[in-house]
Parts: C-alpha cells; structure tokens; sequence
C-alpha cells in the first residue's frame, strides 16, 4: 500500500497518470456520441430551427433555475438536496393560496419565498449540526410534501385569469419567454455571486475542504444554512412561475407525472451532475449547471421529435448520469491521486 | 436488571423497542379495533413488503453506504415478475426478477468500488436508469396478472399471524441476520461499514465487501418487489417511490448510524414492525396517505437529531479528555523542570 504510493508519487508530485487507452478512450466515446448527436439534430426535421432553439431553452429555464440553487449546496460540500421538488410542492400551494385570496402577486410571492427560507433554513440547520444531507432532506421532503397536500387538501387551486402573475408565466418581451430571461439572468447572478464575492468565494473554500474552512473561522453551520436557503428559494421561484403558466397548483404537480423524465428532484440532481460539478463539492460553477440544463433539455427535445416514449427518454436521462459519474471519476483519477 | 442489562448493552435497539411497544399501546389504547388478531396479520401482512426492503437499506448503511435506488429497483423486479408470471410462469419468472434485481445491486456496488464513488452519487443516477428500464420493460403501462392463483396463494392464512409471503420475509431476514453476525463477509461488510480506512489497511478488499452488500440488498429489494407485485396483482414502473422514506425510518429507527457499521437484523425488523405499527394505527384512525408522510419524516429527523446531538456530544467529550491528559501532562513537566 505505502510502497505502490509512494512510488507514484515520487513520479510527479502525486499525480497518477492514467493509461493512454483511458484517456483516449474517454475522448473516442464521448466524440461518437457527440457524432450521434450532430447526425440526428442534423437529420431530424424542425430541430435546428429558431423556435425550436427557443423551446429548447423554456423548456430548460424551470429545471435550470432549481439546478442553480442546488449548484451551490453541491459546491459547498452538502451533496445535494433530495427535497428540491416538495419546497416546489408548498410554495406553490403557499402562493396559489394568496393568489386566490386576492393578495396580489407581489405578497403571494412572498409567501412562498417565505416558506422556502423556512423550510431551507431549518433543513439547513440540521445539516449543519453534522446530519446526512441525504437522510435530513429525506425526512424533511416527507413532512414538507405532507404539509403542501394537507393545507391544499389534495385538490388543485387555481386562480382567475386574468391576474397579475401572468407576465411571468406566459409572457414574453420581443418573443423571448419572460421564464428564459428569468433563467438566463439567474444563471449570470448565480456566477457573479460564486466568482466575485466574498460569500461565493468561501463556499468554494467550505466545499473543498471542511477542515480548512473550519481552521479559517468558516464553520459549516451557517455556510449550510445559506445555501440550503438559496436552493429553497430557486425552488420556490419556480414554484411561482410553474404556478403562474399554469394559474393553477396541486401538490403533486412536481411528482413523476411533471414533464417527461420521471422524478423531478432526480431531474435536477442530474442536471447538476451532468453539467460536470464535482459532487463531494469544492469544484464547479453554476455556468457548468445551465449547460447541463440545456444539454439535457436538447437532447429530450430530439427525441421527442424522433417519436420516443418516456421510458427511453428517462433511460436516456439516467445513462447521462451514469456516464458523467464514471467519466469524472476517470478524470478525477487522472489528476489527483488518490490518499 | 435484565433490562438494565440490554440497556447498556444495546442502548439503540433498547429505544426502538421501547418506541414501538408505545406506539403499539397507543393506538391499542385508543381503538379498541387495533388490538385485534386481524390487525395483527395486516401488519404481518404489511411487514412482507417493508421488512425486506428496509433491511436492504439497513444493510447499505451498516455498509456506510446509503442505496436509493432501492424503490427503482424493487418497482422494475415487480414490473419483470408481474408481466412475466402468465407466459413464464409465476417461480420462473420471480426467478428473473430477483435475480435482475441481485444482479443490478452487485453491478452497483463493483462500480461503487472500482469507480470509488460514493453510493449516494452512483445511485441517483441508477434511480433514474431504473425508473427508464423499468418504463421500458412495462411497455409504459401498468401490468396486470390475468392469472390470480399465485395472488391468493401467498395470501392465504397460516397460523393466527402469518402468509406464505410473510413467513418467507422472516425465514430470509433470519438467514441474512445468521449470514451478518458468524461468517467472514457479513464481519467485513460491518469492517468497511465503522472504519473503512482501518479495514482497507488491514487488508480488507473493499471490492468484495461492496459487491457483496449491494447484491444483498438488491436481492431483498427484488424479492419484496415480487411480493408486491404479485399481491396486488399489478406493477407500475413509477411505483413504490414511498419505499425509500419508510425504509430509511424503518433503518434509522432501528438503530443504525450514518456513519456505519452499527445496526442489525434484529433492529430493521424492531424498526420496521415500528413503522408498521405507525401506519396502520392510522390507517385505523382515518387518516389519509400524505399525513402518514409528515408523521415518517418528523420521526426520521427527531432520530437523526439525537444521532447528531449524541456525535456531538461524544466529540465534546473526547476534546475534554484530551485537554485533560496535555494539562496533567504540562503539570507532570513543569514538576520535573523545577525539581532539577
């Protein structure tokens, strides 16, 4: 054990090489892939078209916007939050409920804000203290998916048209979806906020390494409850748009019957995975995340224009996990050595 | 004094059945209906599906691992057995579930290994692939039996508590429970469990303890798919997602520890029969699915709490105990140094 690490790292400086065939291996799997892809965007009718492009990104902005959030739990070291989709859940039952009772958007709006930062800071909390990230949100998304299907009682609420949150959800400015500006301005904050503050700067520290953040005075306690809050209330903002497209909510909107690709909170733990952000955190950025977002969602929307059902078009989804795990661990294998 | 005996023998174990004989007189106390030999065998009944899967998660953890592909994989045996049963027949095709099923966890678990991710990353990537697998084998539909003779045959009565299906749930929880504590592999699955490094540099593989643990429990979580499968008579390929929370309480309640390397068969069953004494209890008081969630989840955090608080709690301890042996220490220096 100590002899074959030792040697390896009197080679140079405790990198590994990894074997040429691995490394070209990566690099010829992925290129087919990427061929694969070029060949049936080209193929493929109405794909490489502007309003198709647009789709594309709209259909992104939701996942992309909770992928944001979750990014910087990744980052800081928290792995990821397995109770993206019940925050959604009670926030949009929190802002349905105001929206018809004639709050206005604004206030409705805070309601839901108001119970994600709850939600995430108490989650954030227990985190903190030293809990599994994973079992914590586990238990929390039980509670939380309760609570959102008791107040609601179940039933859909909906709300009149036309009322003040339709700018959101269906509206646009020079026939960009005011939900894709949403998104794209979200991901330019998000990078902003991890490249040039302090706050980003010391979420990457927390992520890379504990005891080091621990030595420098940054304790874990309140880094998790930050951005357990900032991931609580990307949830709820889509929650808040979700809800404005459809002027309507149930709790179960974010369940397995949303969308095409089976569990949401999976959805956007793959977009955080796929996008190439390290999961035991320290390395990353949110930028990674939007791509990821919009590769996922690209590559959904041609094989829908192909005719496929949902079951390839999940498997398609988890195989992306999956390869994107072993290719990073590859790579991680090659730059880093391992003790 | 027995008691005290377990007590500080087994203080987790000690608590879950503590908990669970409360929560078992409640609900005996206030519905005279509970206390009943029939509710006796719908929780024999109920714990049939759950007990296995619970102590296929209580295995991962004990392992220092957490599999959530549990439910995907459980719901896709169910898919494989149920729409198989007619044309294969109902052994043959329990057979290739499970079989699938064990296949799957060992396959996850030489990854885990070789890739050396950590479960969690590997496995919400399999949930999803799964879940896709499993959309695929069903055609994206719910199967269904048109043959019910294997329905009603593991459901039929045997003694005051038991079915076919629950008496094979106990007689494989004995076996993976005799398999944990006396031979080499279940030892070293509790090795790389409570000190992964120690073990490893001791000369444990970490390959064959993983492998080993995975196909575990992917064999358990197949096996109680088929159950289900085949009890309700049909299988939908985005079913069971419930399984996980209920299996997690099931496995945190019975006293394994996030950390690994604690925990047994005796507490995912001491945690299961709990979780099953909660849900039918109030399913008796009419109480509807999604409150059942809020009680699962507050139990599952109010026990990581304590977990947390008692880690805690020992760290505190042990940085007394250290600042207390340099103090003697600089004490015993400064006595010598002003003797000479």
């Amino acid at each position: 054990m100590t002899s074959t690490t030792l040697s390896k790292s009197n080679n140079n400086d405790g990198i590994q090489e990894i074997s040429f065939l691995q490394k070209y291996g990566i690099a010829l799997f992925l290129g087919i892939l990427a061929i694969i892809f070029v060949y049936y965007a080209i193929t493929t009718q109405n794909y490489l078209t502007w309003f198709n492009f647009k789709t594309i990104i709209r259909d992104a902005a939701l996942v992309g916007i909770m992928a944001i959030g979750l990014t910087f739990v990744t980052i800081s070291g928290n792995f990821f939050l397995l109770s993206m989709k019940e925050t959604a859940a009670l926030s949009i039952i929190a802002f349905a409920m105001c929206m018809s009772n004639d709050y206005g958007f604004f206030l409705s709006l805070m309601a839901a804000v108001l119970v994600a930062v709850v939600s995430g800071s108490i989650q954030g909390f227990l985190i903190g203290l030293g809990g599994n990230p994973i079992v914590v949100t586990l238990g929390a998304a039980g509670i939380l998916y309760g609570l959102a299907a008791w107040w609601s009682d179940n039933l859909v609420i909906s709300f009149r048209r036309p009322n003040d949150a339709e700018w959101l959800g269906t509206g646009s400015v020079f026939g960009i979806p005011n939900i894709t500006i949403a998104f794209v301005l979200i991901a330019c904050l998000a990078e902003w906020v991890l490249r040039k503050t302090n706050f980003g700067r010391q979420v990457y520290l927390i992520g890379a390494s504990r005891a080091a953040g621990r030595a420098t005075g940054h304790e874990n306690l309140m880094m998790a409850i930050k951005v357990c809050i900032i991931a609580s209330v990307c949830c709820a903002f889509v929650a808040v748009a979700f809800s404005a497209q459809m002027s309507s909510a149930q709790a179960n909107y974010f369940s397995s019957s949303f969308g095409s690709s089976g569990d949401f909170t999976i959805l956007v733990i793959a977009t955080v995975m796929v996008g190439g952000n390290s999961i035991v955190g320290g390395f990353g950025s949110t930028l990674r995340t939007s791509l990821g977002a919009v590769f996922i969602s690209s590559v959904d929307n041609l094989m829908v224009l192909q005719g496929f059902n949902s079951g390839p078009r999940v498997l398609s989804v988890g195989l992306m996990i999956v390869f994107s795990i072993i290719i990073f661990a590859y790579i991680r294998r090659g730059s880093r050595s391992e003790g | 004094m027995f008691i005290k005996k377990i007590f500080s023998k087994d203080p987790d174990l000690a608590f879950a059945v503590i908990l669970s004989v409360l929560l078992f007189s409640i609900f005996a106390f206030s519905n005279p209906l509970f206390f009943t030999l029939n509710t006796g065998f719908a929780i024999m009944e109920r714990f049939a599906v759950l007990g296995l899967v619970g102590l296929a998660l209580t295995l991962c953890i004990i392992a220092g691992e957490i599999d959530l592909s549990i439910g995907s994989n459980a719901a896709l045996a169910a898919v494989i057995v149920v729409r198989f049963a007619d044309s294969l027949g109902a052994p043959t095709s329990i057979l290739l579930g499970v079989t699938c099923a064990t296949l799957i966890g060992a396959t996850q678990g030489y990854l885990i290994a070789y890739l050396k991710v950590r479960a969690i990353v590997l496995t919400v990537g399999t949930l999803m692939l799964l879940r896709g697998v499993s959309l695929f084998a069903a055609d994206e539909r719910t199967v269904m039996l048109t043959d019910f003779a294997v329905t009603d045959f593991i459901q039929t009565k045997m003694g005051v508590f038991f079915s076919p299906a629950s008496i094979l749930v106990i007689v494989l929880c004995i076996f993976v429970g005799l398999f944990m504590r006396y031979t080499k592999y279940g030892r070293e699955i509790y090795a790389i469990g409570g000190a992964r490094k120690e073990a490893v540099a001791s000369g444990v593989s970490l390959t064959r303890p993983m492998i080993l643990v995975f196909a575990l429990s992917g064999f358990c979580a197949g096996v109680g798919g088929a159950i289900i499968g085949l009890r309700s008579g049909t299988a939908q390929p985005l079913g069971l997602q419930y399984l996980l929370l209920a299996a997690t309480v099931a496995a945190f309640i019975g006293g394994v520890s996030i950390l690994g390397g604690k925990g047994g068969v005796v507490g995912a069953i001491v945690g299961t029969l709990t979780v099953n004494f909660l849900n039918t209890g109030l399913v008796f008081n009419i109480t509807p699915a999604y409150v059942v969630q809020i009680y699962l989840g507050i139990l599952l955090l109010t026990v990581i709490l304590f977990q947390t608080m008692s880690v805690m709690y020992e760290k505190k301890l042990q940085r007394r105990l250290v600042l207390f042996d340099t103090e003697q220490l600089r004490r015993k220096l400064i006595a010598t140094t002003t003797k000479q």
